[in-house]
């Protein structure tokens, strides 16, 4: 089945199990990823994962032919990890920033045969930016990437979030400094 | 002019959200080299933030991801709200329904609501039962999140908006309390565990002493947020209307058999 058929949509609405497996085969790696930068870590994004396509499932029948599937599920996996965050917000108080390099890095594994090219920008890059996020707490790592990678407004991302505009701006500020100090020295060179 | 900018208003304007003050940053910026050199190394950080590579998945993970799915696919069809509101105790809707209505309908009364009488109420609830519950358990709902959104953004210099909720809390803790019984006897655990949260806090504002301090209103925000109630709440109320929707668009789909207990 070719999942770029948009009929493959319009079967899988219509209850075809092997459509909607198609759906998921296709666009699960995409929706990981999201989860991942959403979450910052590998249990959580592929809860996520899993989490996204039964709401998707569940709300198929809903889900407009002419819009854009991806554009669809990606609506709904920033909205499950945001849910994710904050139902694992009490644990926060016990998350320590000393687990940076044994948290981001002990995934690492999962990139996609990277090129040594791509291993050694990843060092430099990736892989200080990964360690980065992964000083910040979940509330300030979904502001952060609500604002910086979702785009939306500091308003928008209090309503997502549940806060108070100051307080999402607070979250904000602090993701930021916290990226700024981690990164900064990288950045000049 | 000679006050340099802080780090935030740097990290405002980077995203565009200065508002009234862009034209004073901006002017800042211009005229002093301090800033714009931090500006600058901010937005160094922020295109390092960008350029790096995604966390992929793991090889083959799109079919890993379909191997776990396709069972809970089955169950989830089987459970959840659904099971929630099919349940044989929603059934039986007459007993039930009449008590969710009676604290729904007192509930409008004492609000100052629309004016529904309990006949009326009663004679819907005989033709179609699950319906009206699911009408009744949304509107506490939303009435519930009304009242937290409104506690919740309350001045805590107004310690008195306890005082004039407590009217509201009681209805909405009596028709909680009914709704509980029956998501209990269903045994939907989520339903269940946000229920319980939002009794005690309507029991905290319902049994507010007279002269609640602006103390107490900040104790009560705290515990709101911090057990992200309005969130929780938010989540539930969605997941009804979305259910109520399909259910209407998809014809009176719901079991009519009668309860066998």
């Amino acid at each position: 089945m070719d999942e770029r058929d948009p009929s493959v949509v319009a079967k899988a609405r219509s209850g075809d199990r092997d459509a909607f497996r198609a759906l998921v085969e296709m666009h699960s790696r995409y929706i990981y990823s999201l989860a991942h930068r959403m979450t910052g870590n590998a249990q959580d994004a592929e809860d996520v994962v899993q989490e996204a396509w039964l709401k998707a499932h569940k709300q198929l029948s809903r889900f407009e032919a002419r819009a854009d599937f991806r554009t669809w599920m990606h609506r709904i996996t920033v909205n499950c990890s945001i849910d994710m965050i904050r139902a694992r917000r009490h644990r926060e108080d016990a998350h320590d920033p000393s687990d940076l390099e044994q948290g981001p890095l002990s995934e690492r594994g999962a990139e996609a045969q990277p090129t040594p090219e791509r291993v050694a920008a990843s060092v430099q890059i990736s892989d200080r930016v990964n360690d980065a996020l992964g000083l910040l707490t979940a509330l300030e790592r979904a502001a952060f990437t609500l604002r910086h990678v979702e785009g939306m407004s500091i308003e928008e991302v209090g309503a997502k979030l549940g806060m108070k505009t100051s307080a999402t701006k607070h979250s904000i500020f602090r993701a930021v400094k916290k990226m700024r100090a981690a990164l900064e020295p990288f950045a000049q060179s | 002019m000679n006050q340099h900018l802080t780090e935030d208003e740097l990290i405002l304007h980077y995203y565009g959200e200065t508002d009234a003050d862009t034209a004073r940053v901006e002017s800042h910026l211009e005229s002093c080299a301090e800033c714009q050199s931090a500006k600058e190394k901010l937005h160094n950080v922020m295109a390092l933030v960008d350029s790096a590579a995604p966390v992929e998945a793991p090889i083959g993970f799109e079919r890993i991801a379909w191997a776990r799915l396709e069972p809970a696919l089955d169950r989830n069809a089987r459970s959840g709200w659904r099971t929630f509101f099919w349940f044989p105790q929603w059934a039986l809707a007459g007993g039930v329904a009449a008590l969710v209505l009676a604290a729904f309908v007192a509930g409008r009364f004492s609000g100052g609501g629309a004016v529904v009488t309990t006949p009326n109420a009663t004679v819907v609830a005989s033709v179609e039962p699950q319906r009206v519950l699911q009408t009744a358990v949304d509107d506490h709902l939303d009435r519930t999140q009304m009242m937290l959104v409104e506690l919740a953004n309350a001045d805590v210099d107004g310690a008195d908006v306890l005082a004039g909720e407590q009217a509201r809390a009681g209805d909405l803790v009596a028709a909680n309390r009914v709704i509980l019984q029956s998501a209990m006897q269903s045994g939907d655990a989520q339903v269940i565990d946000i229920l319980e949260d939002l009794e005690r806090v309507l029991l905290e504002v319902a049994n507010a002493p007279a002269n609640a301090t602006s103390n107490d209103l900040t104790d009560l925000q705290s515990r709101i947020t911090r057990e992200d109630l309005l969130f929780r709440l938010r989540v539930i109320a969605s997941e009804m209307r979305q259910r109520n929707r399909i259910d209407r668009e998809a014809g009176d789909r719901l079991p009519r058999k009668m309860p066998t207990s």
